[in-house]
């Protein structure tokens, strides 16, 4: 990196006890040794996971036991972890699908239109993913439970985890409309189609991945999600995030551990899909990078 | 054909809604304006409202009469005001938050700027093994901590094992340290992808323009990097405070049971009691004290320029 940098600072400053060359291969190699320590730090503690979940040790890795697979059989005969696993993907495919239609046509309003209040409706269209979990939970909780008299169940949550969902979509598949070219639209409506095949035939595919990931996004936050749920679930709507907190909690359980290591290797693998089919990267720092 | 008749008009009168711009801008704003109205403007309104009101301990019923009795009650512990448990837990917070915040800033900036100076192979490899615990639940995340630390935890059984230490080390039992680290793991790739984000932008002539006229390396970062990525640096602060302080699942697993922040102290009042005067109370100054923080953030930099980057 940078060594014509480090050659033209030599003829400048030729008296130093080091020279600049190794001063440059010095920065560069601390700032590589960092950036592996950061990547150990990320991948120590699930690769510890994966580890015993293959392991007769449940919490610990010493005194070592031995390599098994019934972590994995007990979990997947658990009815408990099944109907939740089932009940979290209920919630969060109906959810993410709500966001997404919500999401796509807002990011058409916001890309093609200008209206009153435009500004106040993006902020607001963001905050469900800014504000703390703990506080939209609670005051959902509160809203159907005192005011309107709805007990927390499916429904609830669904409505909940949509609402968090929708900043997703918009900011995906805003960026994505932003940099659309509305000429393609005009041709196919100059020749005579009406709004409707040209939103099918022509718009649809071009913004079908940005919607595509967004769903992906809505979907896991749903997924993934604790504290809203936690308020407004009911009896009847088991979800897969309280079935493993209250495990976590108790700090005996083989088949979380199993559970945790498939999770790991389910991301892994759709992310390398992913990451091969579309532009990740781009969506994600997209996201981060809008967050407001 | 006779199936297909009506069909066709359906689909003739979908067009003609579509064809009017108010109705398009109707059809377009219209749903997700309802959901937010809804499901966030009017429960933080009802909230608002909420925490002026007492709540029945027997029937949980909320009683309309106006009252400051919740806030009073935020304050009121006994002894003095920074011995009440809000007071405690909301400071306890701030704390953990900002230096979450600062350590993942610390630790973000190499790697972010090595993937932005070195794009290609490399990069996608990288970029790989931090999106994945990214994308991997929070819940999953948390509890990898869990196991790392405590008395008999990975950390200090095997520091023990190859005979490193005596006995298990304080500092890897639960409390706050193990809080701090947790948050950080799980908050630290946004500041990553912010930082990248806002440094890909950067052009990297300007520093070695700036080294070829004598800035030393300390100038050149404090004059010029550190400027042109401040949207970065405030917006990927912001990703990373704002949810620390507002934290629950970290703190619950490891803090077991020592440490309580505000998240936690909510969470207790209205699963426990179902306190939720009392709850609204405190997520006010949440929500207040997170405005603050972005308003103040949003003097250094605009909206336009953190979404640009």
């Amino acid at each position: 990196m940078a060594t014509e940098t480090a050659e033209s600072n030599e003829t400048t400053e030729p008296t130093r006890l080091v020279g600049h060359q190794q001063v440059e291969k010095l920065l560069s190699t601390s700032l590589y040794v960092v950036s592996g320590l950061l990547l150990l730090f990320l991948w120590v503690p699930l690769a510890i996971i994966i580890f015993l979940a293959f392991a007769e040790n449940a919490v610990t890795i010493f005194p070592f036991e031995g390599f098994t697979l019934d972590n994995f059989r007990l979990a997947i005969s658990s009815d408990s972890m099944r109907s939740s696993l089932a009940g979290s993907f209920t919630i969060a495919t109906v959810a993410a699908s709500i966001a997404t239609i919500l999401g796509v046509l807002a990011s058409f309003a916001l890309t093609r239109y200008r209206f009153r209040l435009r500004e106040m409706y993006r902020t607001f269209g963001i905050i469900p993913m800014v504000i703390p979990g703990i506080i939209l939970g609670v005051a959902l909780r509160i809203y159907f439970q005192n005011l309107l008299g709805i007990l927390p169940g499916f429904t609830t949550v669904v409505l909940a985890h949509s609402l968090y969902g929708l900043p997703f979509v918009l900011l995906i598949v805003s960026a994505r409309l932003y940099t659309f070219d509305e000429s393609l639209e005009e041709a196919a409506r100059d020749l005579g189609a009406d709004p409707i095949t040209v939103f099918r035939d022509i718009t649809l595919p071009v913004i079908a991945p940005a919607v595509g990931a967004g769903f992906l996004f809505a979907w896991i936050r749903s997924f993934e999600d604790y504290i809203r749920a936690l308020f407004l679930t009911g009896p009847n709507t088991d979800v897969l995030t309280i079935w493993m907190f209250s495990r976590i909690r108790q700090l005996d359980a083989p088949e979380l551990n199993a559970v945790s290591a498939l999770i790991v290797f389910g991301v892994a693998v759709a992310l390398a899909v992913a990451m091969n089919v579309g532009n990740v990267t781009g969506y994600v720092a997209g996201t981060v990078a809008d967050e407001e | 054909m006779s199936t297909d008749q009506p069909d066709e008009s359906r689909r003739a009168r979908a067009v003609r809604l579509l064809s009017g711009p108010r109705s398009r801008l109707g059809v377009t704003v219209g749903p997700s304006a309802a959901w937010i109205l809804t499901l966030l403007v009017a429960p933080l309104a009802f909230m608002v409202a909420v925490s002026f009101f007492e709540v029945s301990s027997l029937t949980y019923q909320i009683i309309y009469e106006p009252t400051l009795s919740n806030y009073r009650s935020l304050f009121d512990g006994g002894g003095a005001i920074w011995n009440t448990p809000f007071v405690t837990a909301l400071w306890l917070s701030y704390v953990i938050a900002t230096v979450t915040t600062v350590l993942c800033l610390a630790l973000a900036f190499p790697l972010a700027y090595l993937l932005a100076r070195n794009g290609g192979r490399l990069f996608k490899v990288v970029i790989f093994f931090v999106l994945l615990p990214f994308f991997t639940m929070y819940l999953v995340r948390a509890y990898s901590w869990v196991l790392m630390f405590g008395p008999g935890g990975v950390i200090n059984s095997t520091l023990m094992n190859w005979g490193l230490i005596d006995a298990p080390l304080a500092i890897f039992n639960y409390g706050i340290p193990a809080i701090i680290v947790g948050l950080t793991h799980a908050y630290f790739p946004y500041m990553l992808l912010t930082l990248y984000a806002s440094l890909d932008g950067l052009d990297f002539s300007i520093i070695e323009a700036a080294r070829d006229l004598g800035a030393s390396r300390v100038e050149v970062f404090r004059d010029h990097v550190i400027p042109l990525t401040l949207p970065g640096i405030i917006g990927g602060s912001l990703f990373v405070f704002v949810p620390s302080v507002g934290a629950f699942i970290t703190p619950t697993f490891l803090g077991q049971g020592k440490i309580q922040m505000i998240g936690m102290l909510i969470e207790n009042r209205v699963a426990g009691t179902y306190s939720i005067g009392y709850a609204s109370a405190a997520s006010m100054f949440v929500l207040v004290s997170i405005i603050g923080a972005m308003v103040l953030a949003f003097r250094y930099v605009s909206i336009e320029e953190l979404g640009g980057a």
